[in-house]
């Protein structure tokens, strides 16, 4: 199965966070979320991410866009 | 009255006014906060003293003004069982500022609050040169502007790569809002330029894989700013102190600084523009290294 991939480079704070916790609502325990998004969301998308206990576990990037593979973590 | 009078009375933190024969009195607050029965005192003096109103001042202060001058006195003993205290002015080292701090803030990296209680306790009122302001920013974000006080100091966090789990994905390059963090190459340690860095921590928030971490999170020292006519935005000095005792102290050593090297009337930034930043930071550093 493919990685689900949620876009958020045309969101700003605080959708772009909103939309992450939403679209890893919708990933199971362990399961993997594909990130789109721009420069400017990194920080404040990474430490929410961190902070709810989920995990990047892969980082790549397109120009000015960043990929972010995210694990989703506790239940 | 004589001209000598005036003077003593404005040490006091008793300004003279426009109008002949009226104050603005100047009263002792630390950090900006007051708590509810000091300002309950406040404003029971401003009614009865005064006109029924106070003066907010630019750095966190309060002034009762159109107190006339045969009621100073008696203002002074209204206001003292409640804890409420006359300021300063003149030479001397003037109210410290403070933001909220970690305790309330919650960007806050120290307890700014508590170091500016600690810096009131040692420091405040006593004789300098010239006026001598001290103003101390919970974190980089500067919302007491660290940089237009004589002594200004701001939270500081310093980043330290600690190799591990490092995917070298280049977020900590990305967000770094100096670009103080450089990759030399592919299977190479990051270089953070300290110059640069200022101490904001977001590489370490941004940090995917916690491979960056907290060095130090402390107090960095800013000397010589000043506002007034001629602005100058003060320099950092030294590294960053770890703890408020350190940084106290650090304080205490720049105002003996300006003590030996100031001359009357000459703003600290002026004393350092003669004296080179070299110079405080050996006094400083000299301290340090005496048991």
């Amino acid at each position: 199965m493919t990685t689900p991939m949620l876009d958020i480079t045309k969101d700003v704070c605080p959708m772009t966070f909103v939309k992450v916790k939403m679209g890893l609502q919708k990933v199971a325990p362990s399961g993997k979320l594909n990130v789109r998004l721009k420069e400017e969301a990194l920080k404040n998308v990474i430490s929410s991410l961190k902070g709810e206990g989920h995990r990047v576990t892969n980082v790549s990037r397109e120009d000015a866009v960043y990929i972010l593979e995210v694990e989703r973590g506790g239940s | 009255m004589k001209e000598a009078d005036y003077k003593e009375l404005k040490k006091g933190g008793m300004m003279r006014q426009a109008e002949a024969g009226l104050f603005s009195v100047r009263l002792h607050v630390v950090g900006g906060r007051l708590g509810t029965r000091q300002l309950e005192a406040i404003r029971e003096a401003a009614d009865r003293f005064g006109r029924g109103e106070v003066h907010l001042t630019s750095r966190q202060g309060v002034e009762i003004p159109n107190v006339p001058q045969g009621s100073l006195a008696e203002l002074k003993e209204f206001l003292a069982p409640s804890g409420v205290g006359v300021g300063v002015c003149g030479p001397t080292v003037r109210t410290v500022t403070a933001c909220q701090g970690c305790r309330v803030c919650p960007s806050g990296a120290i307890d700014s609050p508590a170091l500016a209680a600690a810096v009131d306790r040692e420091f405040y009122g006593k004789p300098v040169p010239h006026k001598f302001k001290v103003g101390i920013s919970g974190c980089v974000n500067n919302c007491i502007k660290a940089e237009e006080n004589d002594a200004g100091i701001k939270g500081w966090i310093e980043p330290r790569w600690s190799g591990e789990d490092c995917t070298e994905c280049g977020i900590c390059e990305a967000v770094c809002p100096t670009k103080a963090i450089s990759r030399p190459g592919k299977g190479m340690q990051p270089v953070i330029d300290r110059e640069l860095c200022i101490g904001c921590g977001d590489c370490i928030v941004a940090c995917p894989a916690g491979t960056l971490r907290e060095e130090v999170r402390g107090f960095r020292l800013f000397a010589g700013g000043k506002f007034g006519r001629v602005p100058f935005l003060g320099k950092r000095i030294l590294g960053v102190l770890k703890t408020e005792a350190e940084t106290v102290a650090a304080v205490a050593a720049v105002l003996e600084f300006f003590r030996l090297h100031g001359k009357p009337r000459e703003r600290f930034g002026d004393t350092l523009k003669r004296t080179g930043f070299e110079a405080l930071e050996a006094h400083v550093l000299g301290k340090e290294a005496r048991p």
